[in-house]
């Protein structure tokens, strides 16, 4: 099932022979891109100053090639520096008012319930129900939220290919490149954004849901350890019943290594060892008379690690992706081309974001095994770039690495011994992790260079860049604390705003890292504020944010307070977002809690968790990276003129569109 | 399963609920009850609970 030549042949192409067949005369704009070639290759959080530091010592000598006769500046992120509201602000070319993307977290106004702002699951219909069985007819799918067009659609109208790998928020995909694979936002089986599940026989060991994963008992007798892997609900069960697949652990009596068989797949492994991505299939209904397969099964995939087999046998199973060969999720445009990646250089995480900083965070894994699961990801995402790389004619091709940020997000802190994270003993080997990700960076643009001609634009760019964060605020702590939001029993020390909140006396809260709200009447569901009156508590409460000082450092906590009505452009998703937009100073980041819409009892407090590093800041402290083997056309100030500049270097003017933007 | 608490029905409805309970896989009427009960509220509260809302949105990395 080798990928054929023909599958990467331009569909462009031939709709061009056969419009030139038909008489029909070409868009003049499309002879002047026709030809064109740009490669732009996006490292999610790579930190501008950080980069000079490294080139500067010499550890990054292709990025030192690549601008020998190019650019090299800071680019300008958006507000808030975020990943899906950056990277919709790169598609776009314009800001959150325009592409509708104002944090990872979004609320319902009329019942405050948060949700993931970049795609949401669509409505299934009514199913055929048949006794205990049930038969959806539609739906099941799921709704990009982004808005705006994205800039390579305007490319291929005017007949130029586009290549678009892992681009964030762009799930499901667009449908209007060439070939596109999603990325970031991209759910794995359970429709959560990866959950692990850690096995131990250890008896003792509380069976428990955490963050992003989930702790569960391995029955151990005489050497066989066996679990149960849980899927999602059995869609053809009217009562919700969750698939289940099981494993069984063959453990050596005397070595350290087991044999693992998890359906009709049978691995040994040793100690400190992963495996290749395995088959879970879970069966949705039983064989009539044992045999005779009613419907198909579904089949996930997981990758294992065993951590330890004595005294407890201890095993790491990855979140359940789905198998880009099968197509159970739009992932990919053409459907196929998933499929072809994966015949290309294997299998690969197809959920978005895979490196598992929450198995890092619950002590699921270790500081060094994180690294390695991370580096398996990364891996991956490098292994299919060569490829693509080569097959690569002309037009555009664009492909995100996301693993940059992830371990950045866990491992930068290292680099600042005075961090309230930071151990010595526990964190003190990783000293080198951050810096190896820019090598590594600096090893793909080298490849790139190589393998590119002269007449090939390429661009290096990056959503933001990043800081140590040392310190927390929680906003929703201090709107309860300056007056602003009212808890029905005050002195509670855990509220939520879902349950705890006196409506009645609240103007405000906060939702999302970065996100303020005014409770408005006839917006929120309880608002109280008059509209008219928005305006000067908006004020009010900017005033009092930059008056903010942390009490332990006696720095400001807050440098920057963006009002969305006035300093943002009025585009028509303006009254998706929130009315205030906080920008932390660098070093201090929302608080977790808050920006689900809980209120806890202290505004500030410090960052103690292995999560050490971050950029939902003052967007002007976290820059991204623009660099360049050539100066283009167009002057790039920030991610929102990237887009322009790009479409300029195929001789397009006019992006965004004014429609989009009005 | 309702704990001290009762809840009136009426005859025709509970007949009509102990055939399809059966007819629909559930273990007795009780659960299916509860399982209707349950998808009518979460109509209310929005398609899932609060509490699977957070648990989904802190599996990003970013929310602790």
């Amino acid at each position: 099932m080798r990928a054929s030549n023909t599958r990467w042949l331009r569909p462009v192409a031939v709709v061009a022979l056969a419009a030139l067949a038909m008489g029909i005369v070409p868009d003049p704009g499309a002879a002047r891109a026709a030809g064109r070639r740009v490669v732009v290759l996006g490292f999610d959080g790579m930190d501008y100053t950080f980069t000079r530091e490294l080139m500067a010592a010499g550890e990054m000598p292709n990025f030192e090639r690549l601008i020998a006769r190019g650019t090299a500046q800071p680019l300008g992120t958006s507000v808030p520096p975020l990943s899906p509201v950056a990277w919709s602000t790169f598609i776009t070319g314009m800001d959150p008012s325009g592409h509708g993307i104002f944090d990872f977290i979004h609320r319902d106004p009329e019942t405050l319930f948060p949700y993931l702002s970049t795609s949401a699951p669509e409505e299934t219909g009514d199913p055929v129900k048949i006794g205990k069985y049930q038969f959806a007819l539609s739906g099941g799918g799921y709704e990009l939220l982004r808005k705006g067009t994205p800039f390579w659609e305007v490319l291929e109208e005017r007949g130029v290919e586009t290549t678009v790998i892992r681009m964030p928020a762009n799930f499901p995909p667009s449908g209007t490149a060439t070939r596109e694979l999603s990325g970031m936002g991209t759910p794995d089986v359970l429709g959560s954004y990866g959950t692990f599940t850690f096995y131990s026989s250890d008896i003792f060991l509380e069976e428990r849901n955490v963050a992003g994963g989930e702790i569960r008992p391995l029955d151990l007798w005489n050497g066989v350890a066996e679990g149960t892997l849980t899927g999602p609900d059995n869609p053809m069960l009217v009562k919700p019943t969750k698939l289940t697949s099981d494993f069984t652990l063959y453990v050596d009596d005397r070595a350290d290594v087991a044999r693992l068989v998890v359906g009709d797949t049978e691995r040994v492994l040793e100690i400190g060892e992963w495996t290749e991505w395995i088959d879970v299939d879970f069966e949705l209904l039983p064989p009539l008379f044992g045999f005779l397969p009613l419907a198909p099964n579904l089949t996930a995939m997981a990758r294992f690690y065993l951590r330890q087999v004595r005294p407890e046998v201890e095993l790491y199973v990855s979140p359940l992706n789905f198998d880009p060969y099968r197509g159970d999720l739009p992932i990919s445009t053409p459907e196929e081309f998933a499929a072809e990646l994966a015949e290309i250089s294997g299998r690969f995480y197809t959920q978005g974001m895979p490196e598992d900083t929450q198995a890092l965070k619950g002590d699921v894994l270790t500081p060094a095994e994180f690294l390695q699961q991370a580096k398996i990801a990364g891996d991956e995402v490098e292994a299919q770039f060569l490829p693509v790389l080569e097959r690569y004619s002309d037009g555009l091709l664009f492909y995100y690495f996301g693993n940059m940020d992830l371990v950045s997000h866990m491992m930068w802190h290292v680099m600042d011994p005075g961090h309230p994270a930071f151990d010595e003993a526990k964190w003190g080997p990783y000293r080198e992790a951050v810096r190896e990700l820019y090598r590594t960076a600096d090893r793909i643009v080298g490849r790139t260079l190589d393998s590119i001609d002269d007449d090939t634009t390429l661009i290096v760019m990056s959503d933001h860049g990043f800081a140590s964060w040392r310190r927390t605020f929680s906003i929703n702590a201090w709107l309860r604390d300056n007056g602003y939001l009212t808890l029905k029993k005050p002195g509670k020390k855990k509220a939520s705003i879902l349950s705890d909140v006196d409506w009645s006396r609240t103007r405000a809260y906060g939702i999302g890292l970065n996100g303020l709200y005014v409770n408005l009447r006839g917006r929120e569901g309880k608002g109280i504020v008059d509209p008219a009156r928005k305006q000067a508590l908006v004020e009010e409460i900017r005033r009092k944010l930059l008056a903010e000082v942390d009490p332990l450092t006696g720095a400001p906590a807050i440098t920057k307070v963006y009002v969305t009505a006035t300093d943002f452009e009025a585009g028509p998703y303006l009254e998706i977002g929130p009315d205030v937009v906080i920008g932390y100073a660098k070093g201090t980041r929302g608080e977790s809690d808050s920006a689900l819409g809980e209120i806890n009892a202290d505004v500030y407090t410090d960052n103690t968790d292995d999560w050490g590093a971050d950029h939902g800041m003052d967007h002007e402290t976290v820059p991204g990276i623009f660099f360049s083997n050539r100066p283009l056309a167009k002057r790039v100030t920030g991610l929102k003129d990237l887009a322009a500049a790009i479409l300029g270097e195929f001789g397009i003017d006019g992006f965004p569109r004014a429609a989009d933007s009005s | 399963m309702f704990g001290s608490s009762k809840i009136k029905l009426d005859k025709d409805l509970l007949a009509k609920i102990k055939r399809l309970a059966d007819l629909a896989g559930y273990s007795s009427p009780e659960e299916f009850i509860t399982h209707a009960l349950e998808k009518e509220l979460a109509q209310f509260e929005g398609a899932e609970s609060e509490e699977e809302i957070k648990k989904r949105l802190r599996g990003l990395g970013y929310i602790s």
